[in-house]
């Protein structure tokens, strides 16, 4: 008795001690998740920021690409090799809308009708668990579109529903980005936002001498603040990945 | 494969060999390469990660030059120019910067609290500057002086308050004194926040809520040190300076492409 005791404390004090099981987070989505090289700086995909605030245990692999929808993701066989390499564990984040919703003739490469649109969702996440990774759908996040009297627009609405009722039928978490990120830049109103979206003039950065006026893309700033509502919506639906992002004790230090 | 184009050696191949040597040698040796140096304080200084988004003004600085720059971002946090000597900081970056090569001096906001171990005297303050400049001087290297960027503080009435009264004139003065050229970044950052008042100014300093950020879980409200945004843009306040007052530097900031975004 007292043996199996001492047995239970040290598996106990082993299970403490081990480190977590390093583990993958695949992210595939679009231009306002994605890496960008420095000569595009301050043109910042939120998923760049994000990978600053996990342990040791994770490492992040931003699959996401400018203009890419849910259809030419798979079609351009950037989705298949990821599954190939995805372990037990892994976390999946999908993010897709922006591309996918663009009807207009000239986006005529990237439209995807919103019914594919869902399929190709469901795609994403029966595969990943078919490899005994955990999808997470991450809802488009927001423009900045404001309407006369100052209130944000919602530009996302079918194909946000549309994750919406995917993460629901699947009981996949959903990640409402787009809400949060609504809330958050509504607050800042129509003058504040631009701060935080590819808004820069011209002469001021030398990647960009003629300047550039982007509603859609964040800069560094506004890419940390999405980060950082993702992270806490991670929190607060207490995903497993919520205990490896990291602890600090004391504030900055 | 020129032979495959040319398969008798002839006059073109030579040709055409030496347009391409000159065209490979114009390109990558039209510019020595330099090193800038940034000695300073944590305004300026390389952040940890666990200290993000807390960010210095050097970080984003360094990615606004072309090959032919290394930017040697030897601030640190908490130095004054009394303390970044005592501490064996500017030993190195004496002994290692060399003809040709930049050094940026931007201190202040230690050297000017008489409370912190790191205060150093208005006179102390001139002789080390002065110190720095000379030293940069012998050795051929162009030493640039900045005043030290402004802190987020407004009256009542929303007017920017200059809380480096002293000490930004005493770097002006030694800059003017040891024909020196300056950037007066407190005087420039004091117009852009004034430019944007008391709320818009708080997304340039490391502003957070609680729970907002994982690396400050109480939150954080610091009218000192930068956020990103504020750091890049107090990067390109100096760098709209170096355009205008150091043509030679300048015509090393990168060219941008104007990239469009998907």
């Amino acid at each position: 008795m007292k043996l199996k005791k001492t047995f239970t404390a040290g598996l106990l004090l082993v299970a403490v001690a081990l480190p977590p099981k390093p583990i993958k987070i695949y992210m595939i989505g679009d231009s306002t998740m994605c890496l960008y090289t420095k000569d595009r700086l301050p043109l910042t995909g939120w998923g760049m920021p994000f990978a600053d605030y996990f342990d040791s245990s994770v490492s992040i692999r931003n699959e996401a690409r400018g203009g890419r929808s849910t259809r030419t993701f798979i079609s351009e066989n950037r989705w298949a090799p990821i599954v190939d390499s995805l372990q037990a564990g892994d976390y999946v984040l999908i993010q897709f809308g922006h591309n996918d919703e663009a009807n207009q003739p000239q986006f005529a490469d990237r439209y995807t009708p919103v019914g594919d649109y869902r399929k190709n969702l469901v795609l994403f996440i029966t595969q990943a668990r078919s490899k005994n990774a955990i999808p997470v759908l991450v809802t488009p996040v927001t423009r900045c579109n404001f309407d006369k009297d100052g209130k944000i627009k919602e530009t996302h609405l079918e194909y946000s529903n549309a994750v919406r009722a995917v993460g629901d039928s699947l009981k996949v978490p959903v990640i409402d980005l787009d809400e949060r990120s609504r809330e958050l830049v509504g607050k800042l109103g129509p003058e504040t936002a631009k701060m935080i979206y590819m808004q820069v003039d011209s002469g001021e950065h030398p990647n960009y001498p003629s300047g550039r006026r982007d509603n859609t893309h964040f800069n560094e700033y506004g890419a940390r603040l999405m980060a950082e509502l993702v992270l806490n919506e991670i929190k607060r639906l207490h995903l497993d990945l919520e205990d490896r992002i990291v602890k600090i004790k004391q504030s900055g230090e | 494969m020129l032979n495959k184009l040319f398969p008798k050696k002839c006059l073109y191949q030579q040709i055409l060999i030496g347009i391409i040597f000159l065209v490979l040698t114009g390109f990558t040796q039209l510019q020595d390469p330099i090193t800038i140096y940034m000695i300073g304080d944590s305004t300026m200084s390389i952040k940890k990660k666990s200290a993000y988004p807390e960010t210095g003004w050097g970080m984003p600085f360094a990615i606004f030059w072309d090959q032919t720059v290394t930017v040697e971002n030897r601030a640190q946090n908490g130095r004054s120019t009394k303390t970044f000597i005592n501490e064996g900081l500017w030993k190195p970056v004496a002994a290692g910067m060399k003809k040709g090569d930049y050094l940026f001096i931007q201190f202040g906001h230690n050297d000017e609290v008489n409370t912190k171990t790191s205060y150093a005297t208005p006179d102390e303050f001139r002789n080390n500057l002065t110190l720095f400049v000379t030293a940069a001087k012998n050795k051929e290297v162009n030493p640039i002086l900045i005043t030290p960027v402004t802190r987020r503080n407004f009256d009542a009435t929303g007017k920017i308050v200059d809380t480096h009264v002293i000490y930004a004139q005493i770097v002006r003065d030694v800059a003017a004194k040891n024909n020196v050229p300056l950037i007066d970044l407190d005087s420039l950052s004091m117009q852009l926040l004034q430019k944007l008042g008391p709320d818009q100014s708080n997304l340039l300093f490391n502003h957070l809520l609680p729970g907002e950020n994982p690396n400050y879980p109480e939150g954080k409200e610091d009218n000192t040190h930068f956020s990103e945004l504020g750091a890049r843009k107090m990067a390109e306040l100096v760098l709209a300076r170096i355009r205008i007052i150091q043509p030679e530097l300048a015509a090393r900031i990168i060219k941008g492409k104007d990239l469009p975004i998907k």
